[in-house]
This record gives C-alpha cells, sequence and structure tokens, in this order.
C-alpha cells in the first residue's frame, strides 16, 4: 500500500453515515477519530430537494460532529456554476430546495436548472423549460438519476426529465451532481487539495466511487445504505476499498494512507 | 440569435441552388404523400388555422393525376374528427387517404394480443374501444400534452418496470411542433423520458418508422423512388422518408427553423417556401401532371 499525503476525507451522507433516521452504528464516534487526524472532511451527496441546513440538522439530531458548511452537495454545486457563468435561472427545483439559492437573481432567466421537482413537472412549465434551451440558455441538470425509491414504491427522478428536454433541444445538459468529475472537483475547490491527496467514502459503487477515481480520487465503497452483494465488481476500476461500514474505513484510513499512524485501533 | 441574423441570406442561396441544379428527379415523381400540421395548417385555438396557399395546393396536387396521401402523427383526435377538422378549414380530404398512427397500434396490439396501459390524449381514446385494457403488459405514449404530468408519466412509468421485458409504444417520435402561441413539446421527449427511466428502446408507430411509410406506398401502389414526401420536420417527415427510399421536401411553414437547412445529418432534397410553392414546382416539373 503506497502511503498517500492524505488532505481530504469525503463522505457521502446517506447510506453511508446513516440509513434514514438511524445513524450507522459507530459512525459518530468513527467521524471523531476521523477529525482528530490532519485530514480536512467534507460531506458530498446528491440531493435535488433538502437544502444543506435541513441535512445538516438531521445529522447533528443523530450527534454527528460537523458544521453546516462541511456540507457540500449537487445543489451547492449548481449554485457554484450558476455564480461562475453569471447566468439566471428558470429553478426546477422543489420549495425545499430554494434556500440553498438565496440571492440568485431569477427573473427574465437565461438559463434553466433541473432537478426533482413532481410539483414543476408539468406540461406548461417543461414547455417553458424547452423555449429557453431551444434559444440558447444553458441546461443544467442537478443530477441524472433514473429513479428512486419513494414509501409507495419506484418514482421518476430528475435524469428523465433531463434526458426528454436534451432529445427536445438536440443540447447535453451539464450535470453537475455525482459521479461527474466536477462534481468532485468542486467539492475540493477550497481545500488546497488535489484529488490523489483525496479519499471518498459512499455506499454507491457507480456515483460514489466510481466517480470519484474517475476524478483522480481513491474510492472505499460500504456495505451499507443501497449497497448489493456484487456491487463493488461492477466498476472498473474496482474500489480501493470495499468494506462493511464508515467506522471501516475510518480505520482503513488512519491506519493505511496516512504518513504515520493516528490511531490504535 | 445569430441563426436568425444569417438565416435570409441562406435561405435565398439554397432557392436558388435548388431552382438551378440537381431537381431533375421532380419530373419522376407520379406520388406526394403530405404531412398536415405545420403544411397544410397551423394548430392552436379553436384548431388553428390553414396556411395560406395551401387549401389551393393541396385541391391543384389532387386534380393533377398525382396519388395524393396524407400521413399525420397527429395524436390528440381520432383520425375522423381530425380530418373533420380539416374539411371545415376547407380541405376536401377524405378520411380513407389520411394515415395515422393509432389505427395502425391498434392492429399491432391486436396481433400481438398485447394489452396497453395508455398514456394518450383524451381526443384520443375512441381509437383505442374495445381494446382490452385490464391488467396492462405494455405501455403506449402519444401526444397527451396537458396529461404529461409526473403523476402520469411515473404511472406509465411503474407500469414499465412492473413488467419482465418492458415494453413502450411510441405514437411518432416528434421533438416539438408549432402552436399558433408558440412552440410545444411533443410525444418523442416523453418517449425519451421512459426510454430512460425504464431502460428499453421504445418501438415507434407512425413517421418515421420504416413500416408506417410501407403502408402507405402499399396504398397508393407506387414504388418509393416514385413519391415524394413534404414535411415541416426534417428528421421525422424528410429524414424518414429518405430513408425509405422516398424523396423529401422541407416546406419552410410550421415548426421549421433556419438552423435545420444546416442539419449534420439530414438533408432535404429540396426546401420549398410552403406548400404552395412545392406544389408549384412539382406540377411544373411532372410530365404526369398539368403545365
Amino acid at each position: 500500500m503506497s502511503l498517500r499525503s492524505l488532505k481530504a476525507v469525503l463522505v457521502d451522507l446517506s447510506g453511508t453515515l446513516h440509513v434514514e433516521d438511524a445513524a450507522v452504528p459507530g459512525a459518530q464516534e468513527a467521524l471523531t477519530r476521523l477529525r482528530q487526524s490532519p485530514v480536512a472532511v467534507k460531506f458530498v451527496t446528491n440531493t435535488t430537494k433538502e437544502c444543506k441546513r435541513t441535512l445538516f440538522e438531521r445529522l447533528r439530531r443523530l450527534n454527528f460532529d460537523l458544521q453546516e458548511r462541511e456540507i457540500f452537495t449537487s445543489l451547492t454545486a449548481a449554485r457554484n456554476l450558476l455564480e461562475q457563468s453569471a447566468v439566471r435561472p428558470l429553478l426546477l427545483v422543489e420549495d425545499s430546495a430554494r434556500e440553498d439559492f438565496t440571492g440568485i437573481e431569477t427573473s427574465d432567466p437565461n438559463a434553466v436548472v433541473i432537478g426533482l421537482a413532481p410539483d414543476h413537472f408539468n406540461y406548461q412549465t417543461l414547455n417553458k423549460a424547452f423555449r429557453l434551451v431551444l434559444d440558447g440558455a444553458p441546461l443544467i441538470a442537478i443530477h441524472k438519476a433514473r429513479y428512486y425509491k419513494r414509501k409507495d414504491g419506484l418514482a421518476l427522478g430528475p435524469g428523465p426529465f433531463v434526458a426528454g428536454l436534451e432529445y427536445a433541444t438536440d443540447t447535453r445538459a451539464t450535470v453537475v451532481g455525482k459521479p461527474e468529475k466536477a462534481f468532485f472537483l468542486e467539492a475540493l475547490r477550497d481545500l488546497d487539495c488535489s484529488p490523489e491527496e483525496a479519499v471518498m467514502i459512499g455506499d454507491d459503487a457507480r456515483d460514489d466511487v466510481a466517480g470519484a477515481q474517475n476524478a483522480g480520487m481513491l474510492g472505499i465503497l460500504v456495505k451499507t445504505g443501497k449497497y448489493r452483494a456484487g456491487d463493488e465488481g461492477k466498476i472498473d476500476p474496482p474500489p480501493h476499498l470495499t468494506c462493511d461500514s464508515f467506522p471501516d474505513a475510518v480505520n482503513h484510513i488512519l491506519d493505511h494512507l496516512l504518513g504515520s499512524k493516528q490511531s490504535e485501533n | 440569435m445569430s441563426n436568425e441574423g444569417r438565416a435570409p441570406r441562406m435561405r435565398s442561396s439554397v432557392s436558388r441552388m435548388a431552382a438551378a441544379s440537381g431537381m431533375e428527379w421532380l419530373k419522376s415523381v407520379k406520388g406526394v404523400i403530405l404531412d398536415m400540421c405545420g403544411v397544410l395548417y397551423d394548430s392552436g385555438e379553436g384548431g388553428g388555422q390553414a396556411i395560406p396557399g395551401s387549401i389551393e395546393a393541396v385541391k391543384r396536387l389532387m386534380d393533377s393525376g398525382l396519388t395524393v396521401r396524407f400521413c399525420t402523427n397527429e395524436t390528440q383526435s381520432t383520425r375522423e374528427q381530425f380530418v373533420q377538422k380539416l374539411r371545415v378549414m376547407g380541405f376536401d380530404i377524405s378520411v380513407s387517404h389520411v394515415f395515422s398512427p393509432a389505427p395502425a397500434l391498434v392492429r399491432i396490439l391486436r396481433e400481438r394480443r398485447l394489452r396497453p396501459h395508455l398514456l394518450v390524449h383524451d381526443g384520443l381514446m375512441a381509437e383505442f374501444e374495445g381494446v382490452d385494457t385490464s391488467s396492462p403488459n405494455c405501455v403506449v405514449i402519444g401526444d397527451a400534452a396537458e396529461k404529461f404530468s409526473y403523476q402520469n408519466l411515473n404511472e406509465a412509468f411503474r407500469v414499465l418496470i412492473g413488467q419482465e421485458k418492458p415494453l413502450l409504444f411510441s405514437l411518432g417520435r416528434g421533438r416539438y411542433y408549432k402552436e399558433t402561441d408558440g412552440l410545444k413539446l411533443d410525444v418523442g421527449v416523453f418517449m425519451t423520458a421512459l426510454e430512460y427511466a425504464g431502460d428499453v428502446q421504445a418501438e415507434v408507430v407512425g413517421k418515421p418508422a420504416a413500416d408506417f411509410f410501407g403502408t402507405v406506398l402499399k396504398d397508393m401502389s407506387l414504388q418509393p423512388h416514385e413519391v415524394v414526401m413534404i414535411g415541416d420536420d426534417l428528421v421525422n417527415d424528410v429524414g424518414g422518408a429518405q430513408s425509405c427510399g422516398m424523396k423529401g421536401i422541407q416546406v419552410r411553414t410550421g415548426k421549421y427553423r433556419p438552423s435545420d437547412e444546416q442539419h449534420a445529418s439530414v438533408r432535404a432534397d429540396a426546401y420549398m417556401d410552403d406548400l404552395a410553392a412545392a406544389a408549384h414546382a412539382i406540377l411544373t416539373s411532372s410530365p404526369t401532371t398539368e403545365r
């Protein structure tokens, strides 16, 4: 095992630190141990409807030690892109996500941001988005998931609507969430850290691990959350490590990825 | 923006080129297939309105001895209601000369004994009378317009994903069409959404499917090279017809956009300002018709 000068650890939230309303056993204590080592920690997630504050409050309720500013989501990535390109978006996101776009000018839109917004995904609003993109407005997708699991069964994710608008306008959306390379690079931007100096821990082989490794980072797959047996074999190259859960991933990092041993565990 | 600015210059130069050379094929035209929406009329409030000159152009083509058929991907109403709407506008068209996707799909459903979940416009439902829709084993989508809600698309998606081999039929695959108040998303967009969601490839019934054009050609008793398709949709009308061996003319009405004339993969055999201009070009070239 080569020793890297590890500077940052990116951690997925749902499925990695917690599953629904329960923390992964030992995860809080493992996070605290990770924080005692000389690495920066960031929490990265694909969400189209939950603002950072909501995510932060959930994690605090579960007794995780973190700051709201350490959370980087696909909504943050979209916001950063909007600011960098100085465009005024038509925001197709749920009201619960709008908080993360506070201060962004949305009048007379010249860009389209598409998240998951069942209330907005009607023919009239999609037509409006379509006409803007056909007139040259950039199409920015929070992420492109096909579907997700809801209490009452499977439900369409944002991906199908993005794919439909791409087809209508013969353009490609800029996807800002995981597993895009740009997402991981943007998450590291304020940490003064190259991808080679970072590791990503997550339960999604494709979005977390393959995405991070494609960006030049190491990826650790945990067998919690949405993990299904054999997932580690579905990506090439395979994960740097596949382990039972977040505490094991932290142990591996402390024991093997830091220049000197930080922990006796 | 810049496209609009370039349009007039590009337009006139293409017309000159078309007039000067490469139009010999017009002489062997024995049949014409006409797209309807965007060629004969613009749809919109109250059913829409005829495009100037198109009523006379249709009459001249039919009176000339050419075999004329109509081919539409219209799926917001039954074929009978649709033809009736055009008759009210002043077009002299009979139902038997109009080919639309729904009747073709109903034949397929019967042959393959399929029970569809229908995501189609209320106005089209009558075409499916007598079709068994209990415990559906496939999904059919048409231009459902306002019915393309998240809820309805999700229902269709769940039927798809619940099948061992998901089967999706799409009545056409158009990207958009023009109504009097602007461009509107067409069925192909929602077909693509469901394809992406369910990881399936839809079977398209209607233009540009070769089977659909084949049915029309058979009814005309003509060979593909003897027939020209006139439409406002470069990919589905012109490209679809060309793939079957026909010629294709794009008219600069309906959903036409100047950028169509620089499309990466489809090039019309001719671009004409409207149906009247296309009919004039055909009728003044073809030996079987008036001079």
